[in-house]
């Protein structure tokens, strides 16, 4: 005996470390693809063929690296190739220079207090949720990655393949639409006075 | 290098607050993390900005849920990677 492994033998062993390692994030694989296709039934396919890519090239992942970033990277991959299968673009208003730029601005906004009251005292979580699903591709991708599945904003960069500053102008975006939604959504239920939803 | 209080509490209220996000995601160094602890603590006009996207961004974070693959999805992607070779 010379401690070679058999190719069966190897075979088996990356079986059983994909098996521990990646099979248990598939929930996660699955609510990260869910979050993009807002479908069902494209939320399957991606996630089926996000692990059979994994599977395919366990070769190169690096063990001790996280899985589950690995994994998202893939996932992201799947969906974009399947995005451009079916030609929908996505507009979503703006440069990511003109987004920078909006992000060195952020302001003060009025009656604050208001607005935190029936952030703390109202559960949002649907009309949030909607409003996430609503909000245009690059944006939502950020803000589940970092706001979320809790990912620092490197990490979330390289799920989605840009710089850093491009997850902080995307971020800012996202969260500022999402609070435009849930200040409309406040005054439209009666949360909120007209006054303090003019921020 | 530390800030002093009195440099603390002199940071422009602009400043805190075009920064605010990257200190509640803990993106800042330690240095900057500090001075706008600092800052926020003493500062009446920035801390209800802070405790608004505190409490925004608790709400967005809680809209995580427990969204399990359905087992048919499961089903799939297991029979899909046995196909490949997969030993489970």
């Amino acid at each position: 005996m010379d401690g070679t492994l058999t190719a069966g033998e190897s075979h088996r062993i990356d079986s059983r470390r994909f098996e521990v390692e990646a099979l248990p994030w598939l929930d996660d694989v699955y609510r990260f693809a869910l979050s993009m296709t807002r479908d069902e039934s494209d939320a399957d396919d991606v996630v089926q063929e996000t692990f059979l890519r994994a599977y395919r090239s366990w070769h190169t992942f690096e063990p001790g690296s996280e899985c589950r970033k690995w994994l998202f990277t893939i996932c992201r991959n799947v969906f974009l190739r399947l995005r451009e299968r079916e030609r929908r673009r996505v507009d979503y208003g703006g440069d990511d220079a003109q987004l920078e730029a909006l992000a060195s601005g952020q302001e003060i906004v009025g009656s604050i207090g208001e607005h935190t009251d029936i952030l703390s005292h109202v559960d949002l979580a649907p009309a949030l949720e909607r409003a996430i699903g609503e909000l245009p591709e690059v944006f939502r991708s950020a803000v589940v990655l970092v706001d979320v599945e809790g990912m620092a904003y490197n990490e979330a960069a390289s799920v989605l393949g840009v710089p850093v500053g491009t997850i902080r102008s995307r971020l800012f975006r996202g969260r500022r639409l999402l609070q435009e939604s849930l200040v409309m959504f406040a005054r439209d239920a009666g949360l909120a006075t007209r006054a303090a939803c003019e921020v | 290098m530390f800030l002093t209080e009195t440099e603390i509490v002199a940071m422009d209220c602009t400043d805190v607050v075009r920064q605010l996000w990257d200190y509640l995601d803990g993106e800042l160094t330690d240095e900057s993390m500090d001075a706008i602890r600092g800052h926020l603590a003493q500062c009446r006009q920035c801390y209800p900005q802070f405790d608004f996207e505190r409490t925004f961004l608790e709400a967005v974070a809680a809209t995580r849920r427990e969204h399990p693959a359905p087992n048919m999805v499961r089903r799939k992607v297991l029979a899909k990677l046995r196909k490949a070779g997969l030993e489970v």
